[in-house]
């Protein structure tokens, strides 16, 4: 008689099921080391900076803090600049993520149809992402220069006067110039995996669709949006948790200024936290931040999950 | 091959993990203690170190990169020969990143160098932070007595000296003498109107600009408004900088601005920024620390080469001239192991024949008689200019120079400050109840400091 080939499974999760509390241990005895790693590079350093929230804790009396129970909280929550900065980052993201989707949709579009030259075309689109996006930062802050800037320089070419325009401090210009950059940069992700969303819906309906006199425009509604939601939702849950956490390029182009005019939620704990050494504060912010972001994250996946479902009915 | 039974693995794997989470959460190193107020007894008396004193000794060091700053290192193989000892320089930045590393290196207790660079305007946070050595035990009086006097005296407080200078920077105005009728301002209010009547937008002239970010901002109005006689603190570290002094100085920032004597941009320059429009020759007038003298006489990178002058800075209401200052210098860490060895590293650094090499790169060094040897061969060199800006830099040395209040919140106030200040500029707040909040956070700031 031959064993079925998973018997010897079944057997080992029975034993394991029944068997003595030392089979019971042994694998969390051998997940243990892993877990003492994690505990110690993301566990520790987590709950440390918690406490901290927790304390008066800045680097220059780092020897002699103490615990302050909620006032750090108390202190953002009444920090006018924290919920702008809070405001502004929820408009950054929202108007980052929904344009570079726009964008990006429609750049994916035109490369499906694309029968010669996809793959040039693909790498072409890519580039942006190959470049730090503390470069990406230089970059604009160079084209976006009120003296010296492509902007202003093109505006010069075409209308033959000079334009001194502040891009990088007017109200609204500094923000709208941080999200030039910011799409620049990252709307290349949307397409590639709005593209690859695209190139796997299957070609029966389209077909359908065709004998049933659909137009291009009813398909692209009827079909093709429907059918790659689950793509959507994953690359803009993506791209969100990456504006979340929106740093670098805003550094290099407008540090989070001038006074406070672009002021980015990372660009204030950075100011709080390491311009101001007030660790304590610029962690309590960084934990109301994360909550947020979680619960942010957490409506977002609920969403990719519903859509997925959704998509197998 | 000996089998090692599943308990015995347990064991086994649960102390190491166990070990390896209890490594990963225990404190970091103890911080060092505090400094002491005077130097300890047991500080060696100061004595040069003799050839071959530090035998196989390695001296760790902290330094700062870039500019011209780096000439000085040349000096230091000459300084391991004599002594038998290396040094290895185990970090490099620009001030800000270096500043940065070193609080950060203090707050943790992280600290394994010996030599770190020191500024006049950062020190009293590592300080603060017990993260220096008190110097004056190893130094002797004629050993000092060779430096600017105001620069040493920079670097001391709590009674003791923590920073021995290498070299300067202190604010002078620099103004085009190709542009008719311009002559230098006495007073701010006279800069003020000279920077409005020469702003000429059809030549792209702007009468003047400011560095507008971060601490060159604030260090910027605290010159100005110290010259019209203001305080920062009161006798108690109560903030007092919304008197009418500073609402002067700082409605002079918004004027200038609002009259577009100024690039509109100019919230956003930094040093190199501004170096620039001089160059260019889109600027009148402006007061700026006068480093970039060889770049600005440089006809192949510069607009200006040979139409510029220098002078004193203004005065303010209260009869002051200005005269923001910073010394760039070195300090030795509490936790060095090895302190004869960085001081005697100081001292070969911040010698004579080590700061003439550093002269020779346009720094302004902090010893007298190495600058007043550069003097003298500036006033040979046929270009007036060469001699003047050292004889005014110097003046403004010996009479003029004020650094930024001696406390470790300077950074972290500053931090506050210049984005309001930078509101007062754009006009988003008027100047006086911008200073308003700046005082109420200020106070924050001291209060939780433990200044009251």
């Amino acid at each position: 008689m031959t064993a079925h080939p998973l018997a010897g499974d079944t057997q080992t999760i029975r034993a394991r099921r029944t068997g003595s509390a030392e089979s019971r241990l042994l694998p969390l005895a051998l997940l243990l080391p892993g877990i003492a790693v994690l505990l110690a590079v993301i566990g520790f350093p987590m709950l440390y900076s918690l406490y901290l929230s927790f304390t008066n804790y800045t680097l220059t009396t780092a020897r002699s803090f103490h615990f302050v129970g909620l006032n750090n909280y108390i202190t953002l929550l009444k920090d006018p600049i924290f919920w702008q900065a809070f405001g502004r980052t929820v408009l950054f993201m929202t108007l980052a993520v929904n344009l570079e989707f726009l964008i990006g949709l429609g750049i994916a579009q035109l490369m499906a149809k694309a029968i010669r030259g996809r793959g040039a075309l693909r790498t072409i689109i890519m580039m942006p992402m190959m470049f730090a996006p503390i470069l990406v930062g230089f970059m604009f802050k160079w084209a976006f220069n009120d003296q010296v800037g492509l902007v202003n320089n093109i505006l010069f070419s075409l209308t033959g006067r000079a334009h001194i325009i502040p891009w990088l401090v007017d109200v609204p210009l500094g923000f709208i110039a941080l999200l030039v950059a910011e799409i620049w940069m990252s709307t290349p992700f949307m397409v590639i995996i709005l593209e690859a969303g695209i190139l796997s819906l299957p070609v029966e309906p389209f077909e359908a669709a065709e004998v049933d006199g659909a137009s291009g425009w009813q398909k692209f509604r009827m079909l093709t949006l429907p059918m790659v939601m689950p793509f959507v939702y994953t690359a803009m849950a993506i791209r969100s948790l990456d504006l979340a956490r929106v740093y670098d390029v805003v550094r290099i182009m407008t540090d989070g200024g001038p006074g406070n005019r672009t002021e980015l939620i990372w660009t204030y704990v950075y100011r709080l936290s390491f311009s101001g050494h007030n660790f304590a504060l610029g962690s309590a912010m960084s934990y109301v931040t994360v909550i947020i972001s979680f619960l942010f994250t957490w409506y977002l996946f609920r969403n990719v999950l519903k859509s997925r479902w959704e998509g197998r009915q | 091959m000996t089998k090692i039974s599943r308990r015995s693995f347990l064991k086994f794997a649960g102390l190491a993990a166990g070990g390896a989470a209890l490594a990963s959460c225990a404190p970091p190193p103890a911080a060092p203690a505090a400094p002491a107020e005077k130097p300890a007894e047991s500080a060696p008396a100061a004595a040069p170190a003799a050839e071959g004193g530090f035998a196989g000794v390695t001296v760790k060091m902290h330094a700062i990169s870039g500019g011209n700053y780096e000439q000085l290192y040349t000096t230091i193989p000459a300084w391991e020969a004599a002594n038998g000892a290396k040094v290895e320089i185990v970090f490099k930045g620009n001030g800000f990143e270096t500043d940065k590393r070193l609080v950060q290196d203090f707050a943790a207790g992280t600290v394994d160098y010996d030599v770190c660079w020191d500024h006049t305007s950062f020190f009293s946070q590592y300080v603060k932070a017990g993260g220096l050595e008190p110097l004056e035990g190893y130094f002797t009086d004629a050993e000092l007595a060779d430096f600017i006097p105001r620069l040493l005296n920079a670097g001391r407080r709590d009674g003791s000296l923590w920073l021995i200078p290498r070299h300067y920077d202190i604010s002078l105005m620099q103004f085009r003498s190709d542009l008719e009728g311009l002559t230098a301002p006495e007073t701010w209010d006279e800069f003020k109107e000279t920077a409005i009547k020469f702003t000429d937008p059809a030549k792209g002239l702007y009468g003047t600009q400011f560095a507008g970010k971060e601490e060159a901002l604030t260090g910027r109005f605290y010159e100005v408004f110290t010259a019209e006689g203001g305080s920062l603190f009161d006798d108690k570290w109560e903030p007092i900088f919304n008197s009418a002094a500073g609402v002067k100085a700082a409605t002079m920032f918004a004027d200038l601005y609002k009259a577009k004597a100024m690039p509109p941009g100019m919230t956003n320059f930094v040093w190199d920024d501004v170096a620039k429009n001089f160059a260019n020759g889109t600027i009148a007038l402006y007061t700026e620390w006068p480093g970039w003298y060889g770049y600005f006489q440089d006809p192949s990178s510069s607009q200006v080469a040979g139409k510029f002058d220098y002078a004193r800075q203004p005065k303010g209401d209260g009869n002051i001239h200005g005269g923001w200052a910073g010394a760039h210098g070195f300090s030795v860490t509490k936790a060095s192991q090895h302190k004869d060895a960085a001081v005697s590293l100081i001292k070969h650094l911040t010698s004579p024949e080590s700061l003439t090499i550093e002269s020779e790169t346009g720094l302004l060094v902090a010893r007298q008689s190495v600058f007043d040897a550069v003097i003298e061969k500036a006033a040979g060199s046929g270009v007036p200019l060469d001699k003047k800006r050292l004889d005014l830099v110097l003046l403004a040395a010996q009479e003029d120079l004020k650094t930024p209040p001696l406390i470790a919140e300077w950074l972290p106030m500053s931090n506050i400050f210049y984005p309001i200040m930078q509101k007062i500029i754009l006009g988003d707040v008027e100047p006086k109840a911008g200073l308003d909040d700046a005082v109420v956070q200020v106070r924050k700031l001291m209060d939780d400091a433990g200044y009251y």
